[in-house]
């Protein structure tokens, strides 16, 4: 935001408020025509509306549509994944055939497979790569990548560890990475890291990383293709870009569940210094992302803190605290957090009930609403979550009556935006219809 | 063994391998002490993997390193050693100079090995400081001028370009992240061909896939500059393979290398050359003398380290550390107290605990840091110092460690030979006793008359002998 005077001198509620301001004007983007513009300012409205904990015209819809684009035009997950233009024309179909909606989610998730081939990508199987050709998710391979004495890599410094110690066992292709010297020659003359990229392997390991980038740019053109269209048709922008919870980085990426469970009893100071040191690097990365994007909002998908991976006291020790500065890291730079609590989050509500009033969406995956809207409601926007087997096996009518309880439980006041548990990949589109409906239709704030 | 074409052995000059195999064989490294770390390192820098062009020049090894190693362990070896003060000498003396030498490999070596032929010496100063001209060309290297670079072609030096490379409210951005400080913050500003790594988005690894950085990979700047960094090294490589082969000749004819490949430092001095400059430094120690500790504290583990991984691969346990701004003009018996030494000693302990013997060279006037200096294990350091009282350096240090100077550079450019030999006299007469001197320059001879040089040589074998 380096375009807005004195950014550094604002409040997080100005910061927000100038956020807002790009996300409701969006710069450079050419309406396809007065409607389209007229539609994306009150859908953006809406949701604006919505995290200020006000009430707007009705309660704003997210569409829980995954990965269900590719099904709809007869595809599949592994087809776009492969084949951008494949990708591009099935997310636009589903666009020109859905008509109204609150905001469109473009394929963002659906990985570029041949990045992550060239690149002999270990983190994820996906479709035809270690998971079944027809099967429609990504399976993530959750492994001690680092050991229990590797933290002070991390700690001592973040980005050489990732460059030297993560890369390399990330990726088959990186593993020459490993050889590296640690790029820090602030002694003496500074050239002798210089002969290390002459290293065969090293050469190598950034001539695929490069490859990578350019096949990267190549999807990323098919998204931002989408992502634009959608915009200059009306549908309001959405994701300002991704992040996590430090504890997450650290068990999902580094540790492992099993290991990060032993660091919690054998050495918990590293965990925490680890934790701390990410912070800042999340609220970096979450900055640059959002800046170069029209909305606010950061998606933050939750894993090892719900009520199955933890007790109350160890969320409240390990998971809590550095999440929540790195809230607050966020909501200060004027980003709005928006998590995905997945799994059980009810035992949670009490502790995470303590933020700023209308700086973050809370979306819930497994959580009694009522609950969440009498807690963390009550300060903060929520959204979620009616169960994804109602919207793929259910009727519309079972649809419709389930996001109708939903609304009465959570609108009233405002600070709710209307969605499903999760993202549907099949199915039918009557009920992603209906929902839309049962925003309209029950969702009217009068 | 054809050194030129080892990839794994020359990767070690460029600070690869953490430990080479022969250091790693020893079962127990890490149970043994300092002191029997040291004696390892001195058993492997006087029988180096080398083949001898003769008996004689084996023995000639082996009697010059151990004149060394006795001067390190305050020993009387057979005479006092001598560490020609070279410079770049050896260049002039082949009717070249520095320019040349810097960007024409094949005359580098020419030139070194002439001087090896015909000058007599314990050990000299290598051709490791002969930068590559054509890598600091393409990168746009704006730390140092060169020859026909900032600096008329004929000029024997180079000059170092002092800035406020790193602003004031920086040092957070260094502390908590120095590898992504260096590639992003303070490459861009140093290199030229760098500069596009500004654009780099910061790089994590915490979402699985690092996509902002790979998208950020495919601008087509940073992809340049990362192309020029690969070439770069291709130069690098070929110049350090010439630098190899030469210090390995060099072992062949009998002549020692007394520094290792490895060069270190103060961490004060990083902050306040490369970083900060002095002015920064200064101000820091009375505006945020706390971010200065923290970042000299920071720097310490990482000057140990890098400095390890380069002796281990080569012979010498011999670390080189010039030192700058804790010299007498730049601060106060009690800021050197402060800022200077703490950090710095840690450094020189943390390579003396792995058996290596640090060398720093004390540059200007280092005459009152002698009293807090001494305070280092016995025979553990070599210290070269410029402008002393070489009578008083070795009154205080000469129980605690080796001293090493200091024929003032303007007698070896405007002396007769005769007048360098009777001050190389006086010097073995004040410093020789009881072992602890190595004869050698207040500064390298880059350009002058042979002749001083081997007036040196004469001084030490006529005066110089123990009996």
């Amino acid at each position: 935001m380096d375009n807005v005077k004195n950014w550094k001198e604002l409040t997080p509620e100005q910061k927000r408020e100038e956020r807002y301001k790009k996300w409701l004007a969006a710069p450079g983007v050419k309406f396809k025509n007065k409607e389209a513009e007229k539609l994306y300012k009150e859908r953006v409205t809406r949701f604006i509306k919505a995290i200020k904990m006000e009430e707007s015209d009705r309660v704003p819809c997210m569409l829980p549509v995954g990965y269900f684009p590719a099904y709809y035009a007869g595809y599949d997950l592994k087809t776009v994944m492969y084949d951008y233009e494949k990708q591009r024309d099935a997310w636009m179909k589903f666009m020109d055939d859905f008509g109204d909606m609150d905001t469109f989610m473009g394929p963002g998730l659906v990985l570029p497979a041949p990045a992550l081939e060239m690149i002999d990508h270990y983190m994820h199987q996906w479709p035809g790569h270690g998971v079944a050709d027809n099967v429609a998710a990504y399976q993530f391979v959750e492994r001690e990548y680092i050991k229990a004495d590797e933290y002070d890599k991390l700690i001592q410094d973040p980005t050489d560890f990732w460059l030297r110690t993560f890369m390399p066992r990330q990726a088959g292709a990186f593993a020459p990475l490993a050889r590296l010297p640690h790029l820090t020659a602030f002694v003496g003359i500074p050239l002798f890291y210089l002969a290390s990229f002459a290293d065969p392997g090293i050469q190598q390991a950034y001539r695929t990383m490069f490859k990578a980038g350019e096949e990267v740019m190549k999807w990323m053109d098919t998204i931002s293709v989408v992502g634009r269209e959608a915009i200059e048709r009306g549908y309001a922008a959405f994701g300002g870009g991704f992040s996590g919870a430090p504890f997450d980085m650290l068990t999902d990426m580094c540790r492992g569940t099993t290991g990060i469970i032993m660091d919690m009893y054998r050495q918990p100071e590293k965990i925490h210094e680890a934790m701390e040191r990410l912070i800042p690097i999340a609220i970096e990365e979450a900055v640059s992302l959002a800046d170069a994007a029209l909305a606010p909002l950061i998606i933050m998908p939750l894993h090892k803190g719900n009520k199955t991976f933890m007790s109350p006291k160890q969320f409240e020790t390990f998971y809590w605290p550095s999440f929540k500065k790195l809230l607050l890291g966020m909501i200060d730079e004027g980003l709005v957090p928006l998590p995905f609590a997945e799994g059980d989050y009810i035992p949670r509500l009490e502790v995470i009930q303590d933020m700023p009033r209308a700086s973050m969406v809370w979306y819930f995956e497994y959580m009694d609403m009522a609950k969440a809207k009498a807690t963390v409601g009550r300060n903060n926007c929520i959204a979620g979550n009616l169960p994804v087997s109602t919207v793929i096996m259910g009727t519309p009518q079972d649809v419709k009556e389930g996001c109708r309880k939903l609304i009465k439980a959570c609108a009233p006041g405002g600070g709710y935006i209307l969605s499903a548990s999760a993202s549907v990949d099949t199915g039918k589109i009557e009920n992603l219809r209906a929902m839309m409906d049962a925003a309209k239709e029950y969702g009217v704030y009068k | 063994m054809n050194a030129s074409d080892n990839w794994s052995e020359l990767s070690a000059y460029a600070d690869l391998s953490a430990l080479p195999p022969d250091i790693d064989r020893i079962e127990v490294w890490s149970k043994l002490t300092p002191e029997q770390k040291r004696e390892e390192r001195f058993k492997r820098w006087l029988a180096p993997d080398v083949e001898f062009i003769s008996p004689e020049a084996e023995k000639l090894y082996k009697e010059r390193t151990t004149r060394f190693i006795k001067a390190i362990k305050l020993e009387e070896p057979d005479r006092v050693p001598v560490l020609l003060p070279s410079g770049v000498f050896p260049a002039y003396y082949a009717g070249m100079n520095l320019q040349t030498v810097m960007y024409d490999y094949d005359k580098l070596k020419e030139a070194y090995l002439k001087f090896f032929n015909e000058f007599e010496m314990d050990s000299c100063t290598g051709p490791g400081l002969v930068l590559p001209g054509k890598v600091l060309e393409m990168t746009g290297h704006r730390l140092h001028k060169w020859p026909g670079h900032g600096l008329p072609d004929n000029i024997s030096l180079y000059q170092y370009v002092e800035q406020e490379y790193v602003k004031a409210d920086e040092y957070d951005a260094f502390l908590e992240n120095p590898t992504d400080f260096w590639m992003r913050i303070f490459l861009p500003r140093v290199v030229g061909a760098f500069e596009p790594f500004r654009k780099l988005a910061p790089f994590s690894g915490m979402m699985g896939i690092p996509i902002g950085y790979y998208a950020s990979l495919g601008n087509p700047d940073v992809e340049a500059a990362f192309k020029t960094m690969i070439e770069a090294g291709k130069e690098t490589l070929k110049w350090l393979k010439v630098v190899a082969e030469v210090s390995r000749i060099s072992l062949t004819v009998g002549i020692p290398n007394f520094r290792s490949g490895s060069i270190s430092g103060a961490p004060y001095d990083m902050i306040a050359d490369i970083l900060r400059g002095t002015q920064g430094a200064i101000m820091d120690m009375f505006r945020q003398p706390d971010k200065l500790f923290e970042a000299m504290e920071k720097l310490t583990p990482m000057a140990i380290r890098s400095a390890m991984a380069r002796a281990d691969a080569s012979g010498s346990p011999v670390v080189f550390m010039p030192l700058h701004k804790g010299n007498e003009t730049f601060m106060s018996p009690k800021q050197f107290e402060t800022f200077y030494w703490p950090s710095f000693r840690k450094v020189l302990m943390g390579l003396i605990n792995e058996g290596l013997v640090p060398y720093p060279f004390a540059e200007g006037k280092y005459g009152a840091r002698l009293e807090v200096i001494r305070d280092l294990p016995r025979g553990s350091t070599v210290w070269n110092f410029e402008e002393i009282d070489m009578a008083r350096a070795k009154k205080v240090l000469g129980d605690s460690a080796c001293i090493a100077g200091n024929v003032p550079v303007s007698m070896m450019h405007t002396g007769t030979p005769r007048d360098v030999k009777e001050h190389c006299r006086k010097l073995i007469e004040t410093c020789a006793p009881g072992g602890g001197y190595i004869l050698t320059g207040a500064a390298g001879m880059n350009q002058g008359n042979p002749d001083i040089l081997r007036a040196m040589m004469e001084a030490a074998k006529e005066y110089g002998v123990y009996k």
